[in-house]
């Protein structure tokens, strides 16, 4: 099974059937299509390339060009079931501002990050002294977008700080397809959330 | 929107109209409504023609039209030629024939001039039953809705069972919106390009400019001329201005620069035309007035002036309430007439309306124009959102 699908099936497990969903960075609309599909969500993608809404449209998920929270802010409170904020929110400028923002419009909140306090990646930085690459950081430093190496540890502790609700939480594994119930912060290479207001 | 529409510079002048994607030698119909049509205002004329012109075939479960609506100047001939001797083909020729975007091997193609219009439709320019001459300032003041009225009814005399999608820039766009809130169950998408859903006040300033100078035209006479004569003077002067707005500074500057035409310094007056803009804008308003009725003018910049979905229904969310199409919104960075923000707003507000809506945004520098645009990307977005799987067949 692919990496990427596996990341995708837990987002899909967590969307209610025929509900209102947002995703942040929706890129060519992929996770979109698949949840439509299966889910039979209304969907809406928000990105900021041109070439990545005309994708969009090419499959039939409504997307808009543009800011991330100047669309949130157009919307009135809990206008979305659930906001989706996959593989997005460690480049995003001001990440809190944008999570608190999703879940003013959203119920709820789905976050999927890479995990950089797992080892490899702590290794990587230790005994490699290089800037880790994997899926989902491809590129050399010097052709990547500006990234916050966000970890588990530092996204618990930014929930807990500012009274969001973890409702679920998914570790995976360095393969990214097993599930990772010890030590996560360490082991995992990749995280979940299910985010609700408290 | 300009006349710039050229015909690709390489095709033979002879044979441009043969050139393959092209829709070829066209000729426009007229629909003649015989039975009396009220206006929204409620004035009612007995009758109207709608001149249009159509291209691609019905297809058999009669629901692949798709309908194109032209802006403040534009007419019912969009795509193909009129004869092979024409300068230009028709004003979308770059978007609409066999095998381009809007591909007339699937989808059958309808234009029609608008209600008011002064190309064939009936406007203040025709006879008027109860004098015998040009109705002038007596034809009933006409809306958006008036327009998309008139052209429902030219859909049903072609036997068009559903649109397939409605597509128009600028005043086109703000038709194409009003047939998805009028018509939900007949339209199935709407692509509305740098359009708004009502204009700011420095759009209705620029329409109010014009209109000045069309009225303070002796020749105007209060709306009442002959056919071929009126505020020639005005219209033109009309036309030169509202072409600045259609274009961009970034736009005009790589067009013209400060060049200046090569007899400038001989001539007599300081006061002829020393820079290329100034002729470009004089040839643009003298070309303007061998085609286009003041009247017309004057009608529909009002009817752009008055269109304003909010207040019609009280806010952008209620008038989109019933729409049922998919809606494709594309604003142009450089375009300062109906710009990004204002395409943005009608996205947004079908978005909060429960509706399928997508925003698309083109960083050109042609200004409002851009619409027009030879832009592959705008192609491909075009293709994607009429062609996905599910579509008609033809």
């Amino acid at each position: 099974m692919e990496k990427r699908t596996v990341d995708m099936q837990i987002i899909g497990d967590w969307v209610e059937p025929g509900t209102r969903v947002l995703d942040l960075g929706c890129g060519q609309g992929d996770l979109l299509a698949y949840l439509m599909q299966t889910k039979g969500v209304a969907a809406v993608g928000v990105d900021l390339e041109f070439s990545r809404i005309a994708a969009c449209v090419r499959r039939g998920v409504s997307a808009y060009q543009g800011d991330m929270t100047t669309l949130m802010r157009a919307f009135p409170e809990r206008h979305f079931d659930r906001v989706i904020c996959s593989r997005t929110v460690q480049e995003l400028a001001e990440p809190k501002a944008v999570i608190l923002e999703a879940l003013r419009v959203g119920r709820a909140l789905t976050v999927g990050f890479v995990n950089h306090g797992f080892w490899k990646n702590r290794v990587a930085m230790l005994l490699g002294g290089r800037k880790v690459r994997n899926e989902v950081y491809t590129t050399a430093w010097f052709e990547s977008r500006p990234a916050n190496p966000v970890t588990i540890a530092d996204f618990e502790d930014f929930c807990a700080a500012h009274g969001i609700r973890v409702a679920r939480r998914a570790h995976l594994a360095g393969n990214w397809r097993d599930p990772c119930p010890l030590l996560p912060n360490l082991l995992a290479g990749y995280a979940l959330y299910d985010l609700t207001r408290a | 929107m300009t006349d710039d529409v050229e015909a690709a510079p390489s095709a033979p002048a002879a044979a441009r109209h043969l050139a393959p994607g092209d829709v070829g030698l066209v000729a426009p119909r007229d629909f003649a409504h015989a039975a009396p049509f009220a206006f929204r205002g409620g004035q009612v004329l007995p009758g109207f023609n709608l001149r249009y012109e159509t291209y691609g075939e019905l297809n058999a479960a009669r629901d692949n039209a798709i309908v194109i609506c032209h802006a403040l100047s534009g007419d019912h001939h969009c795509a193909g030629w009129h004869s092979p001797a024409d300068r230009k083909p028709g004003w979308w020729n770059n978007l609409i024939g066999p095998g381009k975007a809007v591909d007339t091997r699937r989808f059958f193609v309808v234009c029609a001039n608008v209600l008011g219009g002064c190309q064939g439709s009936t406007g203040p320019s025709s006879p008027n039953p109860a004098t015998g001459r040009p109705y002038g300032a007596a034809f009933p003041p006409v809306t958006i809705p008036d327009m998309v009225r008139a052209q429902r009814l030219l859909l049903d005399h072609l036997g068009v069972a559903a649109v397939h999608a409605v597509i128009g820039g600028s005043m086109g766009g703000m038709l194409a919106l009003q047939f998805a809130i009028e018509y939900p169950q007949l339209v199935r998408r709407v692509l509305a390009m740098a359009t708004t859903g009502r204009e700011s006040a420095q759009a209705i300033a620029f329409n109010e400019v014009g209109r000045q100078a069309i009225m303070q035209d002796p020749a105007w006479n209060r709306g009442d001329y002959a056919l071929g004569e009126g505020p020639r003077v005005g219209l033109a002067i009309a036309r030169m201005m509202a072409h600045i707005t259609y274009l961009s500074d970034a736009s005009m500057d790589r067009k013209f620069g400060r060049r200046k035409r090569r007899a400038a310094e001989a001539e007599a007056s300081a006061f002829d035309v020393q820079f290329e803009v100034e002729g470009y804008l004089r040839h643009q308003g003298q070309s303007f007035i061998n085609r286009f009725d003041a009247n017309t003018y004057l009608y529909i910049t009002r009817a752009l002036d008055q269109f304003d979905l909010e207040e019609s229904a009280g806010s952008l969310e209620s008038a989109f309430a019933p729409v049922q199409a998919e809606t494709l919104i594309v604003g142009f960075t450089s375009d300062w007439l109906f710009p990004p923000e204002q395409n943005r707003a009608l996205a947004l507000a079908l978005l909060r309306a429960g509706k399928r809506a997508t925003y698309a945004e083109l960083a050109t520098d042609l200004g409002h124009d851009s619409f027009l645009l030879e832009s592959e990307e705008l192609y491909a977005l075009v293709r994607g959102f009429l062609d996905r799987p599910g579509t008609p067949t033809p």
